[in-house]
């Protein structure tokens, strides 16, 4: 495809769907008659087009599509009836009507004549001057019934309006209107939404990266504890994470009946309400910060181990692990809009990312907020790892039979 | 070239993807005009949204303008000329009964208008909606209501034309507000409720005696008598406070000192459980 070609056949494109769109919001104005001056340049089986050529509609055979007019109390059920016989062209239509006919385009009833029988009418406008005997249907028109029109029998407009313009109507007048075209994501819409969106993850992205880096610069050894407790007891975090949820309430209550019944206590309970929230809070946001630090300590030492030169620190590796974390959710501001996949993508962000809290809240539980090491893997003291006690001390190994007896070397 | 194809691909897909979660409200409307009818027997259904009933203009039978969610129901007129019966409101797509499952059923609306001269008996039931009623001037013959969670409010602006045998209100889990009950002329009144809030009034034009039941559990109840009129209260009750200020006790009844003189009776029977029930006398 040529550069040329391809915006050309672009705007041709955006002008045949603008303009299918916008006709259909505005049949009659200004809008419409700008359209459909636009659909005039393109092939009319491409789109459809209103202003059908006043035809008769012949029936259907016997497998067909066939309404019956004759009583006009579900005008949704009947209006499905009609769109389903449609066909694309137009001429194709054939739809059989119990005790009438079926017409395409405008149709026109003249001051002298009388027709027996329900008349349904396909995308064109009704005009009645003389008499009807029988039921009126019309499909994306108006009825209008004029001075010394008679119709005995009921008028429905699916997608118009019945005007009564002085002629008489023995039933009922009934319209139902065109489904709206909605306007919630227009074409100009969309880039007002990923926008928004957009806007709302860098915030949310942004205000976990403060915390993070906060919780790095002042509170570093409880947040490696409780990352090395989902790297170390990761199913067991998930666990727990998934009891403390179901306990959080209960718990709560208890605290409150608990602090409720001593009397001492009575005065305690907004304390502990605060308190308990808080508590619950930085629980759930330390461990997806901890669960953030340890898949991006992964990630990190990944990389490191294919010869990247990177500096392994606290910050790239929760820097690291927010930005995976965030993959699905900017998946979701990205094409979000996409019919069904925005929906899969969606929840699929918020079962990632309700699993990552729950395995973070239960690390964070387990390892009792970062202080108790027992499921962080740790099993040497950290005083065994310093030099000079390796040095010192080989148990183990090649060094531990070839190290010299301190006594030969004297 | 990618890039320029992917441009393409992405505008296409733009354009012609249709709205994402947008609601499809429409709007339904039905008119009929009268042809010597003897009796009009309304039965009105709508469960979710704002409702309001009214009387209409002399010389239409009934007319009706619905805004409804598309997706989730469909609006009903049916009407019988031989037997007069109508049937108006919407109905759930799939016939699953009444279920609020979107917010924008909440934003249905349904007006709601009958003919002032042909006798109207009038059967309602709705779901979860907000009702305001008005039937002065109205032929009413008979009424019921049947509401579930709703905030229901009727009034009697004027009095009505016809003979109206009984009126009744079953409300569950609601707000009841009956004003100008005289103007209404009936001859029975009953009130059955779960739980919820009830408020009879029964200012108005008074023409006759009425009788009024009321079973009513788990609720309060506020009964505005007219002063003057003469009021008898037979109160069957558990655990119900009874606040009548002005009645006199025999038994279990309670009634004013000029009940038996008085031109304008009230007889309200009581049945309620775990309620409360105030007379409140207004001038």
């Amino acid at each position: 495809m040529r550069p040329g070609k391809g915006a050309a056949a672009l705007l041709l494109v955006i002008a045949l769907i603008s303009a299918s769109r916008l006709e259909a919001a505005d049949r009659r104005g200004v809008v419409g008659e700008l359209s459909g001056r636009v659909k005039h340049l393109i092939p009319a089986n491409l789109i459809g087009d209103p202003d059908v050529a006043p035809q008769a509609v012949p029936g259907a055979d016997a497998q067909g599509p066939s309404v019956n007019p004759a009583r006009l109390d579900q005008p949704a059920a009947l209006e499905r009836q009609l769109r389903t016989a449609l066909r694309r062209p137009i001429d194709a239509t054939r739809l059989t009507v119990v005790g009438g006919a079926a017409r395409l385009g405008h149709y026109s009833v003249g001051s002298a004549e009388t027709v027996h029988g329900h008349i349904v009418v396909l995308e064109g406008d009704v005009d009645i001057h003389g008499r009807v005997e029988g039921n009126i249907v019309a499909l994306d028109g108006d009825i209008i019934v004029h001075p010394g029109a008679s119709v005995i029998g009921d008028v429905l407009a699916i997608g118009g309006h019945v005007r009564e313009a002085g002629g008489n109507i023995s039933g009922s007048v009934q319209s139902l209107e065109a489904v709206p075209i909605a306007p919630a994501l227009s074409t100009a819409a969309l880039p007002v939404v990923i926008a928004r969106r957009a806007a709302g993850f860098v915030g949310v992205f942004l205000v976990l990266l403060t915390l993070g880096f906060g919780l790095v610069t002042f509170g570093r050894p409880n947040l490696e504890i409780v990352s090395d407790t989902v790297m170390h007891s990761f199913g067991r975090s998930f666990v727990v994470g998934l009891l403390g949820e179901v306990l959080i309430l209960p718990t709560f209550g208890m605290l409150i009946v608990g602090l409720v019944l001593t009397v001492a206590g009575a005065l305690l309970v907004p304390f502990g309400i605060v308190v308990y929230s808080l508590l619950a809070i930085v629980a759930v946001l330390g461990g997806v910060l901890a669960v953030a630090h340890a898949m991006g300590e992964t990630i990190t030492r990944r990389r490191m181990a294919q010869g990247l030169r990177v500096s392994p620190n606290a910050y790239r590796y929760l820097l690291t692990g927010l930005l995976a974390l965030g993959v699905t959710w900017l998946a979701w501001v990205a094409f979000g809009w996409v019919p069904i996949a925005g929906g899969l993508i969606l929840s699929a962000a918020a079962i990632s990312t309700w699993f990552v809290g729950t395995v973070g809240f239960g690390a964070a539980l387990l390892s009792r907020g970062g202080v108790r090491e027992h499921f962080a893997g740790r099993i040497v003291p950290p005083e065994m790892l310093t030099d000079e006690y390796l040095w010192a001390t080989p148990q183990f190994g090649v060094p531990a039979v070839k190290r010299p007896a301190k006594e030969l070397e004297e | 070239m990618t890039l320029r194809r992917g441009t393409l691909l992405f505008a296409v897909v733009a354009l012609a993807t249709p709205s994402l979660g947008a609601q499809t409200m429409r709007a339904f409307s039905v008119s009929r005009p009268t042809k010597g009818e003897r009796m009009l027997r309304a039965t009105l259904d709508f469960g979710a949204g704002r409702v309001v009933v009214q009387p209409g203009l002399p010389g239409t039978l009934y007319r009706a303008t619905v805004r409804y969610d598309a997706e989730r129901s469909a609006p009903v007129q049916e009407y019988d000329p031989r037997t007069g019966i109508l049937r108006l409101g919407i109905e759930a797509v799939g016939g699953g009964g009444v279920r609020v499952t979107s917010r924008a059923q909440l934003d249905q609306t349904g007006r709601f208008e009958f003919s002032p001269d042909i006798p109207l008996s009038f059967n309602a039931t709705f779901g979860a909606a907000d009702v305001t009623i008005d039937l002065g001037g109205t032929t009413l013959v008979d009424l019921a209501i049947w509401s579930g969670a709703t905030r229901s409010s009727l009034t009697f602006s004027r009095p009505t034309k016809g003979e109206c045998r009984k009126a009744s209100f079953t409300v569950g889990a609601s707000e009841l507000d009956v004003r100008q009950l005289a103007n209404a002329g009936c001859d029975e009144i009953s009130v059955e409720g779960g739980v919820g809030r009830a408020t009879l009034g029964f200012e108005g034009e008074w023409r006759r005696t009425s009788a009024v039941a009321v079973a009513l559990s788990m609720g309060a109840l506020t009964l505005r008598v007219p002063r003057g009129v003469g009021l008898q209260i037979t109160a069957g009750r558990f655990l119900t406070s009874l606040d009548v200020a002005g009645l006199t006790r025999s038994g279990n009844i309670w009634s004013t000192a000029n009940y038996n003189a008085a031109p304008r009776k009230l007889t309200i029977e009581l049945k309620t459980s775990m309620a409360g029930v105030n007379v409140e006398w207004i001038d």
